[in-house]
């Protein structure tokens, strides 16, 4: 809100995602590819292997007409992409490291050099001299990944930078290892797959198809216990949205490993066993794998810094802690710098805050779709709501404005949908409980899960003993919206709750891990203990 | 609420010295300039001599043309490479300036990113193709031009736009989803003239001294190209007068009033022109002369000289276009000193280590790396 909300029509994160995606890809190949090639080129050299020697040729040009070109360019494409979504967040990551990526440009500029002679000098440099060149790359390559790599873990475990505010506690955070392996694993998976791009189509074929499952195998196998690590080192608020039900987060790690499975399927079978095999196809759905992993492992790492994007520096909207109370307390529409109406009463105004503060992250129908995620809600529940919008499964920070803003962004929410009406029967009470439920509890709790189970308040009560709770649901928690759903909707919903908390349960649930009002008091922030690294 | 909003930078401290941010920006843009230069600028001569170079009577063009185009590739590499650097440079003084500026024009902005890849695409696809004259090589290369020379636009559009917080607001509430041009400057269609002309006019400049270089090995193919490049040269630095002054009288009276008080902006002003002068005086001289080089030489370092100082000139225009706005001497400084010394050791081994590379390519003999591309 300090700088102008720049309105699309998808949300400013799934913009970055998807550059970010493809530029990752590309740029991870670009690490393994280059280091593939100069082992690659020693070992035909030394094998005086002409065939090996003139596949490295070839796939070295391919190489450079990717990386160079696409990689690079796609590299600008974050930073412009941040620039014009998360401003905030771009200018304070140079603030703190501009001179990380001063260095790191150093590297990438030796790494392009070093590129640009390489594939030039085949037959011009002596061999010694040319794989120096190749190895050269190799190095500054590995090293720009490296420094990247300490600014990205930044941005989830910021570490002990945020007391000392040291550079070097920064960039050596506790994620830095174990995620540079794995970017190191990743980048050696790509370099095997690729590698099958300039596959041989007759002489050397079946050498390269070995040679380059060898690289898919070794990285595939790393990957898991890097990974492993990886998620034993990052904070536990991000590791709770492992089993918080999040479709997106079970999809993107079911697809990380079927991906990572099946590309280890076809390099063991079309690689190294019946390399003849290894024709388009399988070739092209090895590519289409490695991007799988790729978006995957953006997904979740984007994921599970929300509300974040510089853990407890700056929200993922683009707010300093600090900036959204006072926003609360002196709201928008005189703290804002770029607004689109000054008139507060207009449902503009509501439309203008919902893409200003929802609309780096949701759509209104498209992605992460806002009109069926706040359906059943009216005007009164969602100004209410917005208030504890941090609190509903911790992916979002907190509302900022005051309590103007959000009746102007919950009226504006609660037009995304036609208000509720129903006929209710004994066929479809239950139906219409689990509705309303799903409208007025479920973001905040599940009956019978592990997130703020409901099951222990309402276990063996009927539905009258649970209608009678919802009055006080407002006063039992800081935390709870005021209950204000019209009869039918509340009976519905007491039946729906007792009906499913009297079920049967198969086991035990674990203890409720969701954070508890204490520690959720919106005035403790941002000290929330339970985000820090234990 | 204030009537020109300006974001503000928020509470972290600038990690460095703001004299030695403005140093590494004034240089890695004049760098990032030169190549951009080299790029569009033989671009044009590239398309130019492609055309003429087909009829059987230019062997001449057809030459340069496929010289050039195994070039043109990496001078686009450089020019990305040296633009991360002034990118990266400009965020760190004028971040707060720029965001804002490239938000509003945020679809042209971002379109720059497909353009490029599409215009390195086409130049790599010329340098394939050129020498065997296939059908679509040049029709390829002109539309790589072209994008490149709307990619200047959208260059020109955001830093014009950077330094007018004045006309955020409306321009904001006009199209806030980032469909928008700054074509309501007046100063934007001068600029962006002076800077394609202004590019042409200094590859040309590099042309003449790649010419001289040739003479060696051939008398005529080198004469020709610096006597050539020589005119084209001369032509457009007395075209960038013109259009210099134009965008002199575009841009806001008090801005010019002020800009041409000030003492050290004169001073930058006029030793660009003097340089300006010389270099076109030295090569033009120089490429008449038939052996004598030196000339020429000292008039492409002028050229260089002169690039240099517009660069500063355009830094002074940009801090008094913003100073109601903002005061770069009041941002609170801590230098991370350790991390600026390794920088600085880092780059220092990173020239080296592209110096050691390009020797062992000069070493080898066979090939000298600029003019032999990827094969
Ligand atoms: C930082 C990004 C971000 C911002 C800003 C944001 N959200 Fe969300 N929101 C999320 C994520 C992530 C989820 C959970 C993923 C999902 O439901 O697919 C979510 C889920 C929701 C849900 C469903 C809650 C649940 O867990 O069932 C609602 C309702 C919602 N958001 C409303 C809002 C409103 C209203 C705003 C604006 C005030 C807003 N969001 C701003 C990221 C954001
Ligand atoms: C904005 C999020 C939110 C919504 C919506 C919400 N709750 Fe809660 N609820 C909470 C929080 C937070 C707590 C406190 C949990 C704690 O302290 O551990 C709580 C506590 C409770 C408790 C007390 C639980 C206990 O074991 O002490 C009950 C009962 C409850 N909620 C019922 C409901 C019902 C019924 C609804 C739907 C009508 C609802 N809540 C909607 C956030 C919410």
């Amino acid at each position: 809100m300090n700088y102008p909300h720049w309105q699309l029509v998808i949300p400013g994160g799934l913009l970055i995602a998807f550059v970010a995606v493809l530029h990752v890809f590309v740029s991870h190949f670009a690490v393994g590819g280059g280091f593939f090639l100069a082992v690659t080129e020693s070992i035909a050299r030394r094998q005086k292997d002409a065939a090996l020697i003139d596949y490295c040729r070839r796939h070295s040009k391919f190489f450079a007409l990717l990386t160079l070109v696409f990689g690079t360019i796609t590299g600008v494409g974050i930073w412009f992409t941040i620039g014009l979504v998360s401003p905030e967040a771009t200018s304070t990551l140079i603030h703190i490291f501009v001179w990380a990526w001063a260095i790191e440009w150093v590297f990438f500029f030796v790494e392009i050099s070093a590129a640009i002679i390489y594939v030039k000098t085949w037959e011009s440099l002596p061999a010694h001299d040319h794989q120096v060149v190749g190895w050269i790359y190799v190095v500054a390559s590995w090293m720009s990944l490296f420094v990247i790599n300490g600014i990205l873990t930044f941005m989830l475990t910021p570490g002990s930078w945020i007391t000392t505010h040291n550079f070097w506690d920064g960039i050596f955070n506790p994620t830095f290892l174990p995620s540079l392996v794995t970017r190191t694993a990743v980048s050696v998976f790509l370099a095997g797959i690729f590698g099958y791009v300039s596959l041989p189509k007759s002489e050397g074929r079946d050498k390269v198809a070995r040679w380059s499952a060898l690289w898919i195998v070794a990285g595939a196998l790393v990957l898991p216990l890097s990974l492993w690590w990886y998620f034993a080192c990052i904070p536990q608020f991000s590791r709770l949205y492992f089993d918080r039900g999040f479709i997106g987060v079970r999809h993107a790690i079911r697809g990380g490993i079927g991906f990572t499975l099946m590309a280890l399927v076809i390099a063991l079978l079309c690689g190294l066993w019946k390399p003849r095999w290894m024709r388009r196809p399988p070739v092209g759905f090895l590519l289409v794998c490695g991007l799988g992993v790729i978006g995957a492992g953006e997904y979740l790492r984007e994921f599970v810094r929300k509300p974040w994007v510089i853990n407890q520096v700056l929200y993922a909207n683009d707010l300093r802690p600090a900036r959204i109370d006072a926003l609360q307390s002196q709201g928008v529409s005189d703290t804002a710098n770029f607004l689109l109406t000054p008139d507060t009463a207009s449902s503009n105004y509501g439309e203008n805050l919902f893409y200003l503060q929802c609309g780096k992250c949701h759509s209104v129908a498209g992605y992460r779709a806002m009109r069926w995620r706040v359906d059943g809600w009216d005007t009164e529940f969602a100004a209410d709501i917005l208030q504890h919008i941090h609190m509903l499964r911790g992916t979002m920070p907190p509302y900022p404005g005051n309590k103007g803003d959000r009746r102007s962004l919950g009226r504006c929410l609660a037009s995304l949908n036609p208000s509720w009406q129903f006929t209710i029967t004994d066929a479809n009470r239950l139906a219409v409980g689990e509705r309303v439920f799903g409208a007025r509890c479920g973001h905040c709790h599940t009956v019978n899960g592990n997130f703020r189970p409901l099951r222990g308040a309402f276990e063996n009560r009927t539905p009258s003993q649970v209608r009678a709770i919802f009055p006080a649901l407002g006063e039992m928690s800081s935390n709870m919206p005021v209950f204000n759903a019209p009869d039918d909707q509340a009976q519905a919903l007491a039946f729906y709750i007792s009906h499913e908390a009297g079920k049967p349960m198969p086991f035990k649930q674990p203890p409720p891990e969701a954070p508890t009002s204490r520690s959720h008091s919106r005035f403790a922030r941002p000290a929330r203990p339970w985000q820090e690294v234990p | 609420m204030q009537t020109v909003p300006i974001p503000q930078t928020g509470s972290l401290p600038l990690p460095g010295p703001v004299w030695l941010f403005t140093v590494l920006l004034v240089v890695s843009l004049t760098l990032h300039l030169a190549a951009m230069n080299s790029a569009l600028g033989g671009g044009i001569w590239a398309l130019w001599n492609y055309f003429r170079g087909r009829h059987a009577e230019h062997p001449n063009s057809r030459r340069l043309a496929s010289e050039l185009a195994l070039m043109l590739p990496n001078f686009l590499a450089f020019t990305v490479t040296l633009g991360v650097a002034a990118l990266l440079f400009v965020q760190v003084l004028f971040g707060n300036f720029f965001y804002t500026s490239s938000i509003l024009i945020g679809v042209l902005w971002l379109a720059v990113i497909p353009l490029l890849i599409a215009a390195y695409y086409g130049f790599y696809y010329f340098s394939y193709t050129s020498e065997k004259g296939r059908g679509m090589s040049g029709f390829v290369l002109a539309i790589s031009f072209c994008v490149l020379l709307g990619v200047a636009f959208v260059y020109v559009n955001n830093m014009a736009l950077m330094q007018s917080p004045e006309r955020w607001q409306a321009m904001y509430r006009a199209h806030p989803n980032g469909w928008n041009l700054n074509v309501g400057d007046r100063s934007v269609i001068p600029r962006y003239l002076h800077i394609v002309n202004g590019a042409i006019a200094l590859f040309s400049a590099i042309l003449a001294h790649f010419g001289m270089r040739k003479l060696k090995a051939d008398l005529e193919y080198g004469r020709w190209i610096v006597q050539r490049s020589a005119m084209v040269f001369a032509a457009c630095t007395g075209l960038q007068f013109l259009f210099g002054m134009w965008m002199l009288m575009a841009i806001p009276r008090h801005i010019a009033i002020v800009l041409l008080q000030d003492p050290l902006a004169v001073t930058v002003f006029g030793m660009a022109l003097m340089s300006a002068v010389a270099a076109m005086l030295l090569i033009l001289l120089g490429s008449f002369a038939e052996k004598n080089n030196a000339m020429v030489h000292a008039g492409f370092g002028m050229s260089l000289v002169t690039l240099f100082l517009m660069v500063c000139l355009r830094y002074l225009l940009r801090m008094i276009y913003l100073k109601p706005y903002a005061n770069l001497g009041a941002l609170a400084v801590s230098p991370q000193n350790g991390v600026i010394a390794l920088f600085m050791v880092l780059f220092l081994g990173g020239l080296a280590t592209v110096g050691y590379m390009l020797r062992l390519v000069a070493r080898s003999g066979k090939t000298r790396i600029s003019a032999d591309g990827p094969n």
